[in-house]
C-alpha cells in the first residue's frame, strides 16, 4: 500500500483527535488573537446606540439549549448593552426553550445592573403559533400577552403600561436557531409595519439571512459565536463568544489545512489511476 | 411663594400632540379607526379621548406610553366619532385639537397590494393553465434531471445485497412544499422497491407525515400486486425533537446498515449529522431539499443531491402527475417573467429610472 | 447540591454522545434512547400545556366559547386516523391545514421573498458586487429553468449558474463549520469550567 493509498484511508478518529486538542488547548491556554468587528454586527450595536434611554426594544427568544453556546452569548450581549443604555427590554419566544434561556439572561444581568422585573424588563413567555403570534401582536400586544412568562397579569408591570402594539419599540430583536424565527419576524414586523429588525443567529442559518441584510429587511446580523463575540467587542467585555475565538481561529486553520491536505491527495490518487488506464 | 408657583406653572405646562390624524384604518376588514399624531417633547404618555356622536362628552379610550404614535381603535363601523389625544406629565395634561368626524368601513380590496394580487394572478393563471394542458394530455416537456437514474441503481444494489433502503422525508411538517415532493419520489421508489420485494424504512419526525408515509407506501405495494411487501412497522414515528430523531436515525444506519439512503424534504441542522453517519456504512446517498443552507452537507457528502426546486422537478419527473408537472411548468414560466423583469429593471435603474423599482414595493 | 449532580449528569451524557466518535457502544445507545424518550416525553407535555390546554381547553370548557367545538372535531378527525377503517376522515382536517397555511404564507412570502428580493436586485451595474450580484441572480434562475435542455448556450449559462451556487454554498458550509466548531467549543467550556473547574 502506497503512501497516497494510506492517506486516503487515514482513521477519521485521528482527525477528531486533531480538533479536539485544536479547541481544548486554546480553551486552557488563550492567546488573544484579535477579533475584526463586521458590519453586520456594527448595525446591530448602532440601532442600539441611537436609542435614547428609557426607550424600549423587544426581544424575541427563538432557540433551544443545543444551540446555547452560539446564540446565549449574543443574547448576553444585546441585554447587556440595552442594561447598560437604560433601555427598557421586554422578552418573549416563539419557542418554549428559548423562554427560559432568554429569562436566565436577564436575571443574570439585572443583578449586575440593578434593574427590576416588571420596571425595566420582563417576559412575557411563549406562544405558539410563529407568524401568527407576531400578527397578533402588531394589532395588540396586551390582548396576545395577557400574562408574563410566570402568569401574573400584565396590567401590574410599570413596563406594560400603554404598550400596545409594535410602535413602543424602537427595535425589535429576533434571537433565532430556526424557523419561527428571523424570518417571521421580518415578514411581519418589518414587510407590514415598518419596525427596525435585528438579529442574533446560528452561524449555520447566517448565509441565508444575508439577502435580508443586504435588501435593508435586517437593520443589523450576529451570526454564530464569532457574532457574538464581535459584539462583546463593540461593548469591551469578553464573554463566552470571546472566550471561544482562539479555538475557532485554530480549529479553522486546521480543517483549512486538512481540506489542502486532502485535495491534494486527491488529485495525486487521480493522477495516478489515469497513469494506469 | 408667587415666583415658585409660576415656575411650577410654567413647568407643568406641556404641549399637546401636533399633527393629529384620524382616518378608517385603510385595507382592513372594518371595526377601526387609525389615529395618528407627532409626539410631544413632553408627554409620559397619552390618553386617547373618543366622542361618539351625537354624544358631547368625550370618554377615556385608552392609554398608550410616549413613544407610542399610532392608535388603532376599535369601533362599530358606520358610527361617527370625533378624538382628543390628551398628552399627559404627572398631573397636568395639554389636549390636542377634536378631530374631524371619522366613520369606519369594511375594505373589500387591500391597496397597498396591488402588485402583489398581479403577481399571484399571473401566477396562477400560468398554473392553472399548464395544469389544465397537462390534464389534457399535452405534453410538457421537463428536461432529465441529473441524478434520477441513480435511484434505481441504489434500489437495486439494496436488493442485490438483500439489505434495506432507508427513506427519509424531512423533518417538516406536511404543508411544507419539500414534505410534498419528496413523499411523490417516496411513491416512485417504494413501487420499486415492492417490486423487488425490498424493504423501505421511513422513521418520521412528524405525527402528521407519517400515517401520509404509511398510506403512500401501502398503495405503492398494492399497485404492483405485492402487498405482502408492506410492513406498517417500519414506517414509524420517533420523536418530534430534532436531534433525538437525529441520534435515532444515526442508530438505525448503523445497526441496519441500509445499502440505499434517501435524504429527501426539508433538513435544518441535522442534515450533516445524517449525511456523514450514512456516509460512513458505505450507503448510497440520494439527497434532495430546498434548504438552502443545508445543501453544502449534502453535496458533499451524499453520491446525487437534488438542489433546490430540483427536488419538486424531480417529484414531477418521476410522478408525469399533471398537477406536479402543470405547477413545475408555470414556475418555470414565473422565473422566466421574474428574470426578464430583473434585466429590465437593471437597464432602467443603471440608467437612472427609478419608476421600475416602485412596481416592486407595497 | 442538586446543580452539581445535574452537572455530572449532563458531563457523563455529553461523553456517553461523544464515545460514538470512536465507535457505536452501550454507553451511546443508552444515551441516544434516553434523549428519545425523555425529549418524546418532553413534547408530548410540551403540547399539551403550551398547545391544547390554552388553545382548546381552557377557552372551550373553561370560558364556555362554543366556536372553539371546530378545532376540537378537527382535531377528533385527525385522531381517527388511529381507526383504519375510517382514517380517511383525517384527511379533512389535514386540507384544512394545508389549505390555510398555504393561503396565509402566499402572501407574505410573495411580499419578503419575491418582491422586496427583486427590489433588492435592482442595483445599477457601476460597482463590481452589483455585477456579480445580478450575473449570479440571472444565471441562477436559468439554471432553475426545467423547460429546457442545459446545451449550448443555454447550458453554458447554467454552467455558470451552478458554479454561481457552488461558492455560494461553499460560504455556507464554511459558516457551518463554524457553528459546529462553536457548539463543540460549547460542549468543552461546559466540561472544563462548570464540570471540571480547569478554566475560568
Amino acid at each position: 500500500m502506497s503512501i497516497v493509498d494510506r492517506l486516503k484511508t487515514i482513521d477519521r478518529r485521528i482527525i477528531f483527535v486533531a480538533i479536539s486538542l485544536a479547541v481544548i488547548i486554546p480553551l486552557l491556554f488563550p492567546i488573544g488573537l484579535p477579533i475584526m468587528v463586521s458590519p453586520p454586527a456594527q448595525g446591530l450595536y448602532d440601532a442600539i446606540e441611537e436609542l435614547k434611554p428609557g426607550s424600549k426594544v423587544l426581544l424575541s427568544f427563538d432557540y433551544d439549549p443545543s444551540t446555547m453556546p452560539e446564540v446565549y452569548p449574543m443574547n448576553l450581549g444585546v441585554v447587556r448593552h440595552c442594561f447598560s443604555k437604560n433601555i427598557k427590554l421586554v422578552g418573549m419566544g416563539l419557542w418554549p426553550t428559548g423562554v427560559l434561556l432568554g429569562q436566565e439572561a436577564f436575571e443574570l444581568l439585572a443583578e449586575e445592573y440593578g434593574k427590576t422585573y416588571g420596571e425595566d424588563y420582563i417576559n412575557l413567555g411563549f406562544k405558539a403559533g410563529g407568524i401568527v403570534v407576531i400578527s397578533a401582536m402588531a394589532e395588540n400586544i396586551p390582548e396576545t400577552f395577557p400574562e408574563d412568562y410566570a402568569g401574573t397579569s400584565i396590567e401590574e408591570f410599570p413596563i406594560m403600561k400603554g404598550v400596545k402594539n409594535f410602535d413602543s419599540f424602537g427595535l425589535a430583536v429576533c434571537f433565532s436557531a430556526g424557523d419561527p424565527g428571523v424570518r417571521e419576524w421580518v415578514m411581519i414586523a418589518h414587510s407590514r409595519y415598518g419596525k427596525k429588525v435585528g438579529a442574533g443567529i446560528t452561524a449555520v442559518m447566517a448565509p441565508a439571512y444575508y439577502p435580508y441584510l443586504q435588501a435593508g429587511q435586517l437593520v443589523g446580523l450576529l451570526g454564530g459565536m464569532k457574532g457574538a463575540a464581535e459584539y462583546e467587542t463593540l461593548l469591551k467585555y469578553k464573554g463566552t463568544g470571546s472566550a471561544g475565538m482562539d479555538a475557532q481561529s485554530i480549529a479553522h486553520s486546521l480543517i483549512i489545512v486538512f481540506i489542502i491536505f486532502g485535495n491534494v491527495i486527491y488529485f495525486i490518487a487521480r493522477r495516478k489511476e489515469r497513469k494506469k488506464v | 411663594m408667587t415666583t415658585i408657583v409660576l415656575l411650577t406653572l410654567l413647568y407643568l405646562q406641556i404641549s399637546p400632540p401636533k399633527d393629529v390624524r384620524v382616518f378608517d384604518t385603510p385595507n382592513d376588514a372594518g371595526g377601526s379607526i387609525t389615529i395618528t399624531w407627532e409626539s410631544s417633547p413632553d408627554a409620559e404618555g397619552y390618553r386617547i379621548l373618543r366622542m361618539a356622536l351625537p354624544d358631547s362628552v368625550y370618554t377615556p379610550v385608552d392609554w398608550v406610553d410616549a413613544a407610542t404614535k399610532r392608535y388603532v381603535d376599535k369601533v362599530e363601523d358606520g358610527v361617527k366619532y370625533r378624538y382628543i389625544i390628551r398628552t399627559e406629565r404627572g398631573s397636568a395634561y395639554a389636549d390636542s385639537e377634536p378631530t374631524d368626524e371619522v366613520w369606519s368601513h369594511g375594505n373589500v380590496f387591500h391597496r397597498g397590494r396591488t402588485n402583489v394580487l398581479i403577481g399571484v394572478a399571473v401566477y396562477t393563471t400560468l398554473l392553472l393553465s399548464f395544469i389544465y394542458f397537462a390534464k389534457r394530455g399535452k405534453k410538457l416537456f421537463v428536461r432529465k434531471i441529473a441524478g434520477l437514474d441513480a435511484v434505481d441503481e441504489a434500489i437495486g444494489r439494496a436488493t442485490e445485497m438483500g439489505k434495506p433502503v432507508l427513506y427519509i422525508p424531512g423533518l417538516s411538517t406536511i404543508s411544507d412544499v419539500a414534505t410534498l415532493a419528496s413523499l411523490n419520489i417516496l411513491g416512485r421508489i417504494a413501487r420499486k422497491a415492492a417490486v423487488h420485494g425490498t424493504r423501505v424504512i421511513v422513521p418520521n419526525r412528524n405525527p402528521i407525515v407519517m400515517p401520509v408515509c404509511q398510506e403512500i407506501v401501502r398503495e405503492a405495494c398494492l399497485d404492483v400486486g405485492r402487498p405482502d411487501v408492506y410492513r406498517e412497522d417500519d414506517i414509524f414515528y420517533i420523536t418530534f425533537s430534532q436531534f433525538g430523531y437525529t441520534a435515532a436515525v444515526d442508530g438505525i444506519m448503523l445497526r441496519e446498515k441500509p445499502a440505499a439512503n434517501f435524504f429527501l424534504g426539508m433538513f435544518w441542522a441535522e442534515s450533516l449529522i445524517l449525511a456523514e453517519t450514512g456516509a460512513s456504512t458505505g450507503a448510497i446517498q440520494i439527497a434532495g431539499t430546498d434548504a438552502i443552507h443545508q445543501l453544502p452537507f449534502f453535496i458533499t457528502a451524499c453520491d446525487y443531491t437534488l438542489i433546490g426546486e430540483e427536488l419538486y422537478a424531480a417529484s414531477a419527473y418521476l410522478s408525469r402527475e399533471p398537477l406536479s408537472l402543470g405547477s413545475l411548468k408555470g414556475q418555470d414560466w414565473t422565473k422566466l417573467i421574474i428574470g426578464g423583469l430583473i434585466v429590465a429593471g437593471v437597464i432602467l435603474v443603471s440608467f437612472g429610472s427609478d419608476w421600475f423599482l416602485g412596481l416592486f414595493s407595497s | 447540591m442538586f446543580e452539581t449532580i445535574g452537572i455530572w449528569i449532563a458531563a457523563l451524557l455529553t461523553l456517553c454522545i461523544f464515545s460514538f466518535l470512536y465507535k457505536d457502544n452501550p454507553f451511546y445507545k443508552f444515551a441516544e434512547h434516553l434523549f428519545i424518550g425523555v425529549s418524546a416525553g418532553y413534547w408530548a407535555c410540551y403540547y399539551y400545556h403550551n398547545v391544547l390546554q390554552p388553545n382548546l381547553f381552557v377557552p372551550l370548557f373553561q370560558e364556555g366559547r362554543p366556536i372553539f367545538i371546530i378545532p376540537l372535531v378537527l382535531g377528533i378527525m385527525m385522531l381517527l386516523h388511529l381507526v383504519p377503517k375510517i382514517s380517511w376522515i383525517s384527511r379533512w382536517p389535514l386540507a384544512f391545514i394545508v389549505g390555510t397555511y398555504a393561503g396565509y404564507y402566499l402572501i407574505t412570502y410573495l411580499q419578503t421573498n419575491a418582491l422586496e428580493q427583486v427590489t433588492a436586485t435592482l442595483v445599477p451595474l457601476v460597482t463590481f458586487s452589483s455585477v456579480v450580484l445580478f450575473v449570479g441572480v440571472t444565471t441562477g434562475l436559468v439554471y432553475f429553468f426545467f423547460s429546457k435542455e442545459h446545451k449550448g448556450t443555454f447550458g453554458g449559462i447554467a454552467k455558470f449558474g451552478i458554479w454561481f451556487l457552488m461558492i455560494a454554498f461553499g460560504a455556507s458550509f464554511g459558516y457551518t463549520v463554524m457553528a459546529r466548531i462553536s457548539l463543540l467549543i460549547g460542549r468543552m467550556t461546559f466540561l472544563l469550567k462548570d464540570w471540571l473547574h480547569i478554566i475560568q
